[in-house]
């Protein structure tokens, strides 16, 4: 029994390796904080790499926006510590007599993963783009990106981390 | 006698409102005839965020474009960037970063604080203007938000400067 299931390891292995390498090469929600092309600030969409591509599609069809990823001559990673629930939630909070605004404040945050990319315009102009990520996906974004051919300034591969 | 009052204090800020816009590009004719150049901003000896550095620099460009004050804004590195061209050059001297979890729960603590050098340089290096600029953000707003105000406060300062007339022209 025990030497069985010795022998299926490997192929267990394998099977949860690429079953991992598919879930990566599939488009990323993320949300677009600046810089990239012409896609607007703080927009939701879904990130992904094709045919050398790093390519960014609004939730709403709106044309999608792409660059090579030979041109991205830096990623970055780094962490935030934001509020969640938008408008609603701050007019909320305000709302909230006896200072449970506060309160509501210290639970209603999340940590996310920024991904800081900089890049090459055709005529040489410098442009840089922040993403921001589910925790946890930034590095396989990273990975993904200098896989596919984006260049690294920095080879320590440091995460920065904003406060909290 | 208080409806002509009205009718006078109606005037006069119609007069005032209607004259500073025209205060403000008569100010600074020669801004027009110049491009500008973006550069990289210098962290200097500051830690700070890539992203706080990129942030800077994007907002920078989306502000300048937005007052109209020069002839073209040019990314660094822009092989198009010709005629007359003034180089904003911005280095970081100061970054206090926040948190937007305290800001929100204290009010008081937990504020994003930027303070960079900027100057506007000629091609040959010679730089026209310096100035001192801070981008903070205090109550709402994610952190990244200071870059906005920064570089807010930054095209706001260039517009009211004077500038030199371009050589040649």
């Amino acid at each position: 029994m025990v030497q069985k299931s010795r022998s299926l390891l490997p192929y267990i292995t394998l099977l949860i390796l690429s079953g991992a390498h598919l879930a990566a090469q599939n488009p990323m929600h993320v949300t677009h904080i600046l810089g990239f092309l012409d896609a607007a600030n703080n927009a939701n969409g879904d990130l992904s790499i094709h045919d050398g591509a790093l390519q960014f599609q609004k939730k709403d069809a709106a044309p999608s926006a792409q660059i090579g990823l030979a041109s991205i001559q830096d990623v970055v990673l780094g962490q935030q510590d934001r509020q969640v629930g938008g408008t609603p939630l701050i007019l909320g909070r305000a709302a909230t007599p006896y200072g449970g605004g506060r309160v509501i404040a210290l639970f209603s945050h999340k940590k996310y993963d920024t991904v800081t990319l900089e890049y090459l315009d055709p005529n040489g102009g410098f442009h840089g783009a922040i993403f921001q990520l589910n925790k946890g996906q930034g590095d396989v974004l990273k990975s993904q990106l200098v896989a596919g051919g984006a260049h690294l300034k920095h080879t320590n591969l440091e995460t920065t981390h904003d406060s909290k | 006698m208080i409806a002509s009052k009205t009718a006078w204090l109606s005037v006069a800020i119609l007069l005032i409102l209607a004259g500073s816009p025209s205060q403000v590009r008569a100010a600074t004719p020669a801004a027009a005839q110049w491009s500008i150049q973006v550069d990289k901003i210098d962290p200097g000896d500051v830690t700070i965020e890539p992203a706080f550095v990129v942030a800077i620099y994007e907002n920078l460009l989306v502000e300048l474009g937005k007052k109209h004050q020069f002839k073209q804004v040019f990314r660094s590195g822009d092989q198009n960037a010709a005629g007359p061209l003034l180089i904003l050059k911005t280095t970081v001297q100061k970054y206090s970063p926040g948190s937007e979890t305290k800001r929100a729960v204290t009010t008081v603590a937990g504020a994003t604080k930027l303070n960079v050098k900027s100057q506007l340089c000629t091609r040959d290096g010679q730089v026209v203007l310096e100035k001192v600029v801070n981008g903070n953000v205090r109550f709402f707003g994610s952190n990244l938000r200071a870059t906005h105000n920064l570089a807010h406060n930054i095209a706001k300062e260039l517009t009211k400067s004077t500038l030199p007339e371009p050589k040649g022209s």
